[in-house]
């Protein structure tokens, strides 16, 4: 999957110098929406989905009000 | 006489802005390069796409550089300076908290761990863009001066770029093969 991004990335830069700015759009675009697909891959946990968990933080327990009504 | 001065110094200092940035970026991705061929720091796979995103924001450049009448390459870049800043945040968050498995990879650089500046890159790049455009405004870039050396160095640097996005392409091939990326060596080899 890197391998196929790094590719159409660098397709679209050779074909942006050759002068054919459409097909080297299109290979951007086509290296963007992989980018995308892989990053989500990557930070999905199947313990935690999207999730940061390592980040939550949890309701300190607050002593019971004396006298509370 | 006095608009057709101000639209050439405006074209001129237009390319010098776009150039910096990608002076900036090349420098940088030059740095990682080193960093990973030098010092056998083997990028991790968000890193590569950190990579992928910086790569990306020079190819817009460039075609801003190429084609000053239109924005569209401005836009591509700062499309790509904001996938760079949610790459980056994810990664710099995934590995803030020290626990068994996670921990910032590569050196650190003045005391900043690698994630951490490409935030930083991420953000003086949306905020160079910023400026520009508040400098500038929707600037439709007039032709630059004759004698400028701004677009045989804005040429020179972006076949830079590009040759080092074919080296990448090659690294990467060793690094990963055709599969998935790991940090534990080059797939081809072992």
């Amino acid at each position: 999957m890197m391998f196929a991004i790094f590719a159409f990335l660098t397709i679209a830069f050779l074909l942006e110098f050759l002068g054919r700015r459409g097909p080297a759009l299109i290979c951007l675009a086509a290296s963007l929406g992989l980018t995308l697909y892989l990053f989500a891959w990557e930070i999905y946990s199947p313990d935690y989905g999207f999730r940061m968990p390592w980040l939550e933080v949890e309701l300190e327990e607050r002593p019971a009000a004396a006298g509370g009504a | 006489m006095k608009d057709i001065l101000d639209s050439a110094l405006a074209a001129t200092l237009d390319r010098l802005i776009l150039c910096l940035m990608l002076l900036a970026l090349a420098g940088v991705l030059t740095a990682a390069m080193g960093f990973q061929y030098l010092d056998g720091e083997i990028p991790c796979p968000l890193c590569l796409l950190q990579r992928v995103a910086m790569f990306a924001c020079c190819f817009g450049l460039i075609q801003q550089l190429r084609d000053g009448g239109s924005q569209r390459g401005a836009g591509i870049a700062m499309i790509f300076a904001v996938l760079l800043l949610v790459i980056s945040v994810r990664q710099t968050l995934l590995d803030i908290v020290p626990r068994p498995g996670h921990a910032y990879i590569g050196p650190a650089v003045f005391g900043v761990h690698m994630p951490v500046w490409s935030v930083l890159i991420a953000v003086a790049l949306l905020i160079g863009f910023a400026v520009r455009l508040a400098v500038l405004g929707g600037l439709r870039s007039a032709p630059p001066p004759e004698r400028s050396m701004l677009p045989r160095l804005s040429y020179v640097l972006g076949l830079y770029v590009a040759i080092l996005c074919a080296i990448n392409l090659l690294s990467v091939l060793v690094q990963c093969g055709f599969g998935q990326c790991h940090t534990t060596g080059y797939a081809l080899l072992r």
